[in-house]
């Protein structure tokens, strides 16, 4: 199959190795799959950037142990290479001898190993660049303990391999010269030998004294042996010294003086690109597609956003073949796992063809974006286009929509990208895009920075080592923790987390690990898998904004506090619920501490907990409040018609509940509800409270238990007098007198001491119109007594009126509001 | 590599303190090292410093020291080895024909670059022209050829039964008249010869039809198999019209079970899969009764899902005795033609013998790699057996595969002695329970989407069985399937959509409810979803 030359991305596939039978690890717990263990250690390729290697992109689990590598491509390889343009001139044989290498030296730096060099994994791009092609194979594959296949080709392999000791670098620099040696020798290796002679004349080599002439004579071109450069002879003997001490490193290799003239030569070459493509911009010649000089991950991203499906492309290079499921039933399988198969077909075999990903549909279809969008100017508005007016127009629609809609997703990849490179700079305006949605291929680091993270490689310093007494919980909450994940499922994510959850342990005297820990960190640890450091700070910064003091060794009194919280805030936005909550006694503590203590990161799955999370960040510490409260409002019907049995069995496996709508409902009820009405001693403050604040410990626990609606503040009953009076019905609940005295104005007076609370309807109170004067509005209870405002609200609660609360301090706060807002008749 | 072959070196860091005075911290660090264990060793030494040194940022120096050190003895070490390894080679020490023999096969057996290509064999090509072909105008066709061909089985099968009906009646008649003359004009002598004449008459007409029915059927799949081929190559001269049914093959049941109830429910702790439980009350034959016997829309059904990825399974019950399926299931299996795989008897009779060779090689306790591939890897460690006791026992299960029944494709023969004994109480360990796992693992291994399995590990019921019985294995069935199914999330393979749950046809319209009753309380069923309009409300 040809791969064109404009080829940028292309995927491998293979399977991975069964478990035999039915065996657990030394937990207890069922083995973990290998392709899920091969797509966790392959993480950490895509991190590796190097002009001598192809990026790895992506690692895609298939069904029955498939795995699908993702990767850069460029150009062709070398074997093809050689093919199209023989004989190579000694001055590109060397090029490539030197770029090759120092690919291998980039990977040794990285502490890796290619071993599986050969022709077909050298890729020449057009401009004479070399990459070294599908090097991560042995490390993902753990040296090939999790393939059935073994890893390399066997006529490069070096002897000390197929004895049995891998891992060396030098067997890489064994391969390289070997291959260096064909290309010099103009001959293939043993073109038409069997395998097993093959390994025979590998073997050989172990007691040869000079391989390189041994390999001349074997092909009949010792003339040409004699007669090659006597300091690439030198070297290459070295190289393919059959032990391995006598090789030369990588870095070694790069130093020779064969190299010299090369490096000049490159340099050179170097500047006069630079200048070839200053003429190239003067020159009207066409120019690479704008795509294409973004960051190979955000192309691939779009390209699946585009539809590129990579499972099908290599179906439709018969590399994933279906066969029918049925044929390949076993006969009988005993008890201990052991098994009886027809025989296996070769469509299970290691299939080292490469399938290209093409591009063209993407090109096209972003070709028409004028450049402003792919490199945005954050502060030049008057560059903003028409297609401004499109962005604005998408995102009217869901967010699901959004996050599939190519065009849009490209527009925001690139000024995501571009507000986080300017970071901390930016925060602001991140925190105002971040609003409107998140890209989910940037969220990691957008999460990061509206945690207002800096990265100051302290994390390193921080002991995840030494033996704590939490070791055991940790280790037993891991294998359960959001475990139908495939990065957390595998044994990276595992060895990663722990740790993140010890680095957290040891950054925190003063706290414990609490159970739930494990899964707030999940959602981190899942955004930034290769950057532990990015989840550790995320974490380390969330975990004060929204759970201030809940890892305390004994976190009764804040968890109590939260709790008593969200039933004011239940009873403010849902009365009638709280009213039955309350009345069967299904109280928060059965249900909610997980919720909260986890921030929903244990009761939901991650897809979900990321769009819950995109929200929170934005939010203060009041807003998983609201979530809560949201939640019970998405169950409302069934809550209503259940008594406690039935309430504890639905929340022991809590429904599914749409997030969207979750999202939006916490939303507005968020931003309808005054900021005093969340107040809570315990949280995290930026500012000291004002005189028309609620003071820091005006109320205590047991003012929140006794009171089902929440206080408000004169400070922000003011404002909404101020600033939206129509929000507001204030109940005035002082004598007549009194109140003809001096009143709020339009607040609505019902003297306490006239009133019979023992019949729950509004109507008994004989006002009218009173229900249509309090809907939709914020209801403050006002009175001197605050016992009787107190047992006012409760009654309004039972009435189902919502947005029930209570005037911290009561009448008198407001006599000391400047400028006056009294009036008197 | 020998995994006994490393070495230990000390790594000594010298470094002056915060007071400036001249300090050490040493560390053993075993060869080859892993650089994942870079991190632990440098806290080793880190921790035996001052705690002060962290914030001197000594942690760095260290580090790069550390590395460096790592780096060239790990080096050293492997090269060394490599030296060791090669001297070896050298003088011969090492059995190079083995690793030449070794390395030829691991390449020849994996890489399909240098295996020997076969090319697909002949039922994956038949597999594919059907499944191309049902999925085209065709198939209409291709059921009404089937339905004949059935037709006129069935109609020998009924010829044969019922002229060995009449021979039996015929023969009982004589044979009254004889032992009504006894010891009046015969003796027992002639009763005995008659008897053998009778039995030999019998079995004469029985193998005449039976190897007539054989050549029938032979007959009919030779036909039936040329015929799709023609079938397919006309197919691709004209262009294929595709129907647009998909191959969901449980979304009709045509036979009414007697009692039935459907839920859907949602498993896993965070992320929820969805599955459907169906429990009823059937015999397990009606699962497997013969495809054609009557018209109804199972013969699209069956056959629009044999070739594809959701089939569907029943586990079958069986004694240990011996590989033996239910008589009732062979006989609904031969009242076609299994124009797709074997004839049952063909089938069983391969297993029968592949069970012997797995019994031999079991006591001779070597891995059964002779017949098997590389799923059997996990025999390498046969569990002991008795030797010469060419069985399968408790828990093991055989696989038939049809095409001409009505609700099945795949029958598990599962091996279980339990039925035979009166109730007894079995734990969520017992042979059985675990061989149900293996079903399941099997089943999600090989795209059985649909899975029947007897609620109470019993097709029929009992005077013994109590209904608090019923309850406690009805219950231990319910949360094994439940675990099994939570756990076939993560094995990879192809997802259970629905399980059914059977309970024996004779059961009690009561224990029926009671135990259909269990189903949502211990699989959890899913919420209904009530949409409400709530933009009046808020």
């Amino acid at each position: 199959m040809a791969i064109k030359p404009e080829t940028r991305l292309c995927a491998v596939t293979f399977f991975a190795k069964l478990h035999p039978g039915d065996v657990c690890g030394s937990n207890g717990l069922p083995l973990t799959p290998n392709s899920i263990a091969i797509l966790g250690r392959a993480q950490r390729l895509k991190e590796l950037q190097d002009e001598h290697l192809c990026q790895y992109l992506d690692v895609i689990r298939g069904k029955h142990e498939r795995t699908i590598v993702v990767s850069e491509y460029v150009g062709c390889s070398l074997e093809e290479h050689v093919k199209r343009h023989p004989p190579l001139s000694l001055a590109q044989i060397l090029r490539i001898f030197y770029q090759v290498a120092c690919g291998i030296n980039v990977l040794s730096q990285h502490h890796l190993v290619a071993h599986n060099l050969e022709p077909k994994n050298i890729l020449i791009a057009p401009d004479g660049r070399l990459k070294l092609f599908n090097y991560g194979l042995y490390f993902m594959t753990k040296g090939g303990a999790y393939v059935p296949f073994p890893v390399g080709n066997i006529r490069y392999m070096a002897p000390e391999r197929l004895l049995g000791l891998n891992g060396n670098v030098k067997s890489d620099v064994w391969a390289l010269a070997m291959l260096v040696a064909e290309l010099v020798l103009g001959l293939q290796l043993w073109p038409k030998l069997k395998i097993s002679n093959v390994v025979r004349k590998v073997l050989a080599f172990a007691r040869s004294n000079n391989v390189l002439e041994k390999i001349a004579r074997e092909h009949q071109c010792f003339e040409v042996y004699q007669n090659m450069d006597a300091g690439l002879r030198q070297l290459l003997e070295k190289c393919l010294h059959a032990s391995p001490g006598q090789r030369p490193l990588p870095r070694e290799l790069l130093a020779n003086k064969c190299f010299a003239d090369i490096l000049q030569a490159e340099q050179e070459q170097e500047k006069a690109k630079e200048d070839e493509s200053k003429q190239q911009l003067e020159s009207h010649l066409p120019p690479l597609p704008l795509l294409l000089r973004c960051p190979l991950s955000q192309i691939y991203h779009l390209w699946q956003l585009a539809g590129g499906d990579v499972q099908a492309e290599l179906k439709k290079e018969g590399l994933i073949r279906s066969e029918a499921p049925i044929l390949g039933l076993p006969q009988i399988v005993r008890l201990n796992g052991a098994s009886v198969c027809p025989t296996r077909s070769q469509s299970h075999l290691m299939d080292d063809r490469v399938v290209p990903l093409k591009l063209q549909a993407l090109l096209q279809r972003l070709s028409q974006l004028p450049a402003c969008v792919y490199f945005p100017l954050l502060h030049s508005p008057r560059f903003t286009s028409q297609h401004q007016q499109f962005v604005l127009e998408l995102q009217q629609l869901p967010l699901v929509i959004r996050e599939r809609d190519i065009e849009y997703q490209f527009h925001r990849v690139r000024l995501f990208a571009r507000l986080l490179q300017a970071y901390p700079y930016t925060a602001e305006l991140l925190q105002r895009e971040a609003a409107i949605d998140i890209p989910p291929l940037l969220r990691g680091a957008v999460w990061a920075a509206l945690l207002e993270v800096v990265p100051n490689s302290g994390y390193g310093k921080i002991d995840k080592f030494t033996p704590t007494s939490t070791d055991r919980q940790i280790e037993v909450d891991i294998p359960r923790c959001h475990q139908y994940d495939e990065l957390l499922s595998s044994p990276d994510g595992h060895r990663k987390l722990r740790r993140l959850l010890k680095a957290w342990v040891t950054a925190h005297p003063q706290y414990v690990y609490w159970q739930g820990l494990d899964s707030l960190t999940a959602p981190f640890l899942y955004l930034n898998f290769n950057n532990e450091e990015l989840a550790f700070l995320s974490l380390f910064r969330f975990i004060p904004k929204y759970l201030h003091w809940f890892f305390l060794k004994d976190n009764s009194a804040i968890i109590k506090e939260y709790l008593s919280k969200f039933s004011q805030l239940t009873a403010f936005h849902e009365p009638l619920l709280a009213q039955h909550l309350s009345s069967i006694s299904f109280i928060p503590e059965l249900f909610a501490i997980p919720w909260f203590l986890t921030m929903f990161s244990h009761v939901f799955p991650l897809h979900k907990i990321l769009h819950l999370w995109d929200k929170l960040m934005l939010g203060d510490s009041s807003y998983p409040l609201f979530i809560g409260i949201a939640i019970l409002r998405q169950l409302r019907s069934t809550l209503l018609d259940s008594g406690f049995n039935e309430c504890i069995l639905l929340f022991s496996d809590l429904p599914d509940i749409v997030m969207e709508t979750c999202v939006i409902e916490s939303q507005k009820m968020y931003e309808a509800t005054p900021k005093s009405i969340t107040h809570r001693q315990h949280a995290l403050r930026s500012q000291p409270p004002q005189s028309l604040d609620i003071g820091l410990t005006d109320v205590e626990l047991k003012h929140l238990q006794l009171e089902q609606c929440p206080r408000i503040s004169a400070k922000d009953v003011q404002h909404l007098l101020l600033h939206s009076p129509d929000d507001l019905a204030l109940i005035d609940l002082r004598s007549v007198v009194d109140y003809g005295h001096v009143h709020v104005p339009h607040s609505i007076n019902i003297p306490f001491a006239t009133v019979q609370l023992g019949e729950q309807r509004l109507e008994a109170l004989n006002v009218p119109h009173l229900e249509a004067q309090l809907r939709g509005r914020i209801v403050v209870c006002v009175s001197v007594i605050h016992q009787n405002a107190v047992e006012f609200s409760h009654f309004l609660v039972a009435c189902g009126v919502q947005r029930t609360c209570i005037l911290h301090k009561g009448f008198n706060v407001l006599h000391s509001i400047e400028p006056n807002i009294l009036i008197s008749n | 590599m020998d995994s006994t072959a490393t070495r230990t070196v000390t790594f000594v860091y010298n470094y002056k303190d915060h007071e400036n005075k001249d300090c050490v911290a040493q560390l053993d660090i075993k060869f080859p090292f892993d650089q994942e264990n870079l991190e632990e060793c440098l806290t080793l030494l880190l921790n035996q410093m001052d705690p002060m040194m962290r914030d001197l940022d000594e942690n760095i120096n260290l580090e790069n020291h550390l590395q460096d050190f790592v780096d060239t003895e790990h080096q050293k070490f492997l090269d060394d080895y490599a030296e060791k390894l090669i001297g070896q080679a050298a003088n011969e020490e090492l059995d190079l024909e083995a690793i030449v023999r070794d390395t030829e096969r691991l390449y020849k057996d994996e890489l399909l670059q240098f295996a020997d290509r076969v090319g697909p064999r002949d039922e994956d090509i038949f597999a594919q022209s059907f499944h191309r072909l049902v999925h085209s105008s065709s198939l209409e066709e291709i059921l009404k050829r089937e339905r004949a061909y059935a037709k006129v089985i069935a109609g020998m099968t009924e010829h044969m039964d019922s002229e060995v009906e009449t021979l039996n009646t015929s023969q009982q008649q004589e044979m009254d008249s004889q032992i009504n003359q006894l010891d009046i004009t015969t003796t027992s002598e002639d009763i005995n010869n008659l008897l053998a004449q009778q039995y030999t008459t019998q079995n004469f007409v029985r193998k005449r039809y039976e190897s007539e029915l054989e050549a029938k059927m032979g007959h009919q799949k030779n036909e039936y198999r040329d015929w799709i081929t023609s079938q397919v190559s006309q197919m691709f001269q004209v262009s294929p019209v595709a129907t647009p049914l998909g191959n969901r093959s449980s979304m009709f049941v045509s036979q009414q079970p007697s009692m039935e109830e459907s839920f859907t429910i949602h498993l896993g702790s965070q992320l929820k899969h969805m599955h459907n439980i169906r429990i009823l009350s059937a015999n397990v034959t009606e699962l497997c009764s013969p495809l054609h016997a009557e018209e109804s829309l199972n013969g699209l059904n069956m056959a629009l899902g044999l070739y594809s990825s959701s089939l569907c399974g029943v586990v079958v019950l069986t004694p240990s005795i011996q590989a033996e399926a239910n008589k009732n299931i062979i006989k609904n299996a031969n009242r076609s033609t299994e124009f797709h795989f074997e004839q049952i008897d063909v089938q069983l009779e391969k297993i029968e013998k592949q069970i012997r060779s797995l019994s031999t090689t079991d006591s001779n306790s070597t891995p059964s790699t002779a017949s098997s591939n590389s799923s059997a890897e996990g025999s390498a460690t046969p569990s002991p057996t008795k030797k010469h006791v060419p069985r399968l026992k408790t828990g093991d299960f055989f696989i038939t595969k049809h095409s001409n029944l009505s609700q099945s494709h795949v029958i598990f023969h599962l091996i279980s002695d339990e039925p035979i004994n009166s109730p007894s109480e079995i734990n969520s360990r017992h042979p059985v329970i675990l061989g149900l796992r293996n079903i399941l693992k099997t089943a999600s291994r090989h795209d059985i989407t649909t899975l029947t399995i007897p609620a109470l590990l019993r097709h029929e019921m009992s005077e013994d069985m109590t209904v608090q019985w019923c309850i406690r294995r009805a219950e231990l069935v319910f949360k094994c399937a439940k675990g099994f199914m939570i756990e076939s999330a993560s094995w990879g393979g192809a997802e259970l959509s629905t399980l059914q749950l059977l309970l024996p046809d004779d059961i009690s319209e009561s224990l029926f409810t009671t135990l259909a009753g269990m189903v949502p309380s211990v699989f959890h069923v899913a919420n209904p979803k009530i949409l409400v309009d709530t933009s009046s409300k808020s």
